[in-house]
């Protein structure tokens, strides 16, 4: 080592390089390697063998049986009622929620951007439950809606309006469990955006009060379109967590038809029933639509270089 | 004429003194208003967001008849244990009682179990997940772009939606049932790469040429260059695998169905929840679930909210 060392402002570091590049690249490799080894056999393999298993009967029980092609999906598109249905609270959730996230993100992030004593608690405290499981978080809101007993139904009564049904009503169970992954989630968009609104430079607000404009037009032709990227951003991965909703409706509303979402009937399919080979193909389905919607994200994002 | 002119100007000045005042004055009441209204924002954050956690606090020291007498009236006793403080619930859902353990209570088992899955992971990733990100950030490897379009592409696989084969494989190598099984799938993750190549390529890299120059080999550079110039950075991945995996459901649920195996929150989702009639354990429970990240989160805040850009979707 020490004639190494010796050496190289001699050779030049390029020749020393040379000599040793292949020992370098091999040993360069030793540190990528486990890395790459976890992503092929637990992230690549698996949705290979999902593709596979897709199109075969199989169950954990007695493997694989019979070769069906694509009649797993013929079947979820034509035959399961349920899994339209599933598709259909899914986007109701969805849509729901994405849109309900970005307005009250910015709403409470260009509260909580200002400084002020005591901001820094609010922030916190709209991102704890942002840290705690949401399956915490479900069993702790459905005490609070509980029909009976519940805090909430106890504030209503105590307010004077009418006690209500949140997860035992066909209707309701939806919006509530809407309600309830909002409130879980939201923290996140709100450091997202007030990180967002850190970067804005105060020259665009001087500015734009010289030329006049009041808070909610600084707020319009100011801060949302700087924001375009991080609200993007804040959208895009709100829809690929909505799309993959599971905790709450497992937690909460396991019996409500309504409520059902493509990953909980998932779930339901492959380790309940048994139907391995059919989860399988719901699974790629839904892999299909986040890729897309994934791949849709970088095309935007690219585009948008600001 | 000259006193007429006088008056005028003094009256101007008048004028200007008053529309100063009233100026000021609207200011004054603008920004009366503008603190109260900040102040109903605090009120109606604490209430929304801490509402439910006070609640489940402070109940959490009841028995479950004192909390259902407690509920109607809403008021400051809804929510605080002045009337009584119960510490049962805790020995009941940590199953120190023979009652309990015969209930199969024993969330101090899940815990455990929980936590020493979250710090093999942590402890995997530090790990495997810097060597990766040292490769891809600092070495001269011809065409490594190649191998990083793979490592991205792998952040578009969503996890919940691979669980299904993910439990095969995990199955075909012998790990359902086990401790493992919470651990090796996670031991390295492409958010946590890419998050890692981006602090480390803040370095200059005549950091790691002084070092080779000075006789270091490559795993020297790594271990005691760039690693001791990236801890923020290595701190905040460290907290975001810790969140993860402290905090996942879905899959130990189904990868781990032995009960004196299972995490915190598959052991609560099986033993206290809103559907237990004993409201003070089930309180107790979620407070012994949630405590270790929370007092984590009010600890060290800034790299919580760091690692928030870099979490992507994780579940």
């Amino acid at each position: 080592m020490a004639t190494t060392t010796s050496n190289i402002p001699r050779v030049g570091r390029q020749r020393w390089w040379q000599k040793y590049r292949n020992q370098y690249i091999l040993v360069g490799f030793l540190f990528v390697l486990p890395a790459l080894i976890n992503f092929a056999v637990f992230r690549y393999y698996p949705m290979a063998w999902a593709v596979n298993t897709s199109l075969w009967r199989y169950s954990l029980l007695r493997g694989f049986q019979e070769f069906v092609g694509i009649d797993h999906y013929i079947r979820a598109f034509t035959a399961d009622t349920q899994f339209i249905s599933s598709m259909k609270a899914t986007l109701y959730y969805v849509l729901g929620k994405v849109p309900l996230t970005i307005i009250l993100g910015l709403a409470l992030a260009s509260f909580a951007n200002q400084e002020r004593r005591g901001m820094g608690l609010m922030r916190a405290l709209i991102f704890i439950p942002v840290v705690t499981s949401f399956v915490v978080v479900s069993i702790v809101w459905g005490m609070v809606l509980n029909r009976d007993v519940g805090l909430m139904n106890a504030t209503l009564q105590g307010l004077g309006l009418p006690r209500m049904e949140f997860l035992t009503s066909p209707t309701n169970v939806m919006p509530t469990i809407i309600g309830i992954s909002l409130w879980k989630d939201v923290g996140y968009s709100v450091i997202i955006l007030v990180a967002g609104m850190r970067g804005i430079a105060q020259e665009f607000y001087d500015a734009a009060v010289v030329d006049g404009a009041n808070a909610w037009q600084r707020f319009r032709y100011v801060t949302v379109p700087m924001l375009r990227r991080h609200l993007m951003f804040v959208s895009v991965i709100s829809t690929l967590g909505a799309f993959q909703v599971f905790v709450p409706v497992y937690q909460l509303a396991p019996q409500q038809r309504n409520a059902q979402v493509i990953v909980y009937y998932i779930y339901q399919k492959g380790f309940i029933f048994g139907e391995m080979g059919y989860a399988s193909a719901l699974s790629v389905i839904l892999l299909l639509i986040l890729l897309f919607l994934s791949i849709f994200q970088i095309r935007v994002l690219r585009s948008e270089d600001v | 004429m000259a006193t007429s002119a006088e008056q005028k100007q003094s009256v101007m000045g008048l004028e200007i003194e008053e529309k100063a005042q009233r100026d000021r004055s609207r200011a004054q009441i603008r920004k009366w208003i503008g603190n109260i209204l900040t102040w109903l924002m605090y009120v109606a954050i604490v209430v929304v967001f801490a509402g439910p956690l006070i609640w489940v606090i402070g109940n959490s020291f009841r028995s479950s008849q004192t909390i259902w007498e407690n509920v109607f009236p809403v008021n400051y006793l809804t929510f605080l244990p002045f009337d009584e403080f119960f510490f049962d619930n805790y020995i009941e859902a940590l199953g120190l009682t023979p009652e309990a353990q015969g209930l199969g209570f024993n969330l101090g088992r899940s815990l455990m179990i929980s936590l020493g899955a979250a710090v093999s992971v942590v402890t995997l990733s530090l790990i495997f997940n810097t060597g990766a990100a040292y490769f891809f950030a600092r070495l001269k490897v011809p065409r490594k772009n190649i191998l990083l379009v793979y490592v991205i592409a792998t952040m578009m696989i969503p996890q919940q939606v691979v669980i299904v084969p993910l439990f095969l494989v995990v199955n075909q190598l012998g790990l359902i049932n086990t401790f493992w099984a919470m651990v090796v799938p996670w031991y390295a993750s492409p958010f946590i790469v890419f998050a890692l190549i981006g602090f480390f390529a803040e370095l200059p890299y005549e950091l790691d040429e002084a070092a080779i120059l000075d006789g270091a080999n490559l795993f020297q550079v790594l271990t005691r260059v760039i690693v001791p110039n990236a801890i923020p950075g290595l701190i905040t991945v460290s907290i975001l695998e810790f969140q993860f995996i402290w905090n996942e459901f879905f899959w130990p649920l189904v990868a781990v169905s032995n009960k004196s195996l299972q995490p915190v929150q598959v052991a609560i989702a099986n033993q206290f929840t809103d559907r237990d009639p004993q409201w003070g354990r089930v309180f107790a429970a979620m407070v012994l679930a949630s405590a270790p990240i929370v007092i984590l989160f009010i600890f060290t805040q800034r790299y919580f909210y760091r690692s928030v850009a870099l979490s992507g979707v994780k579940g």
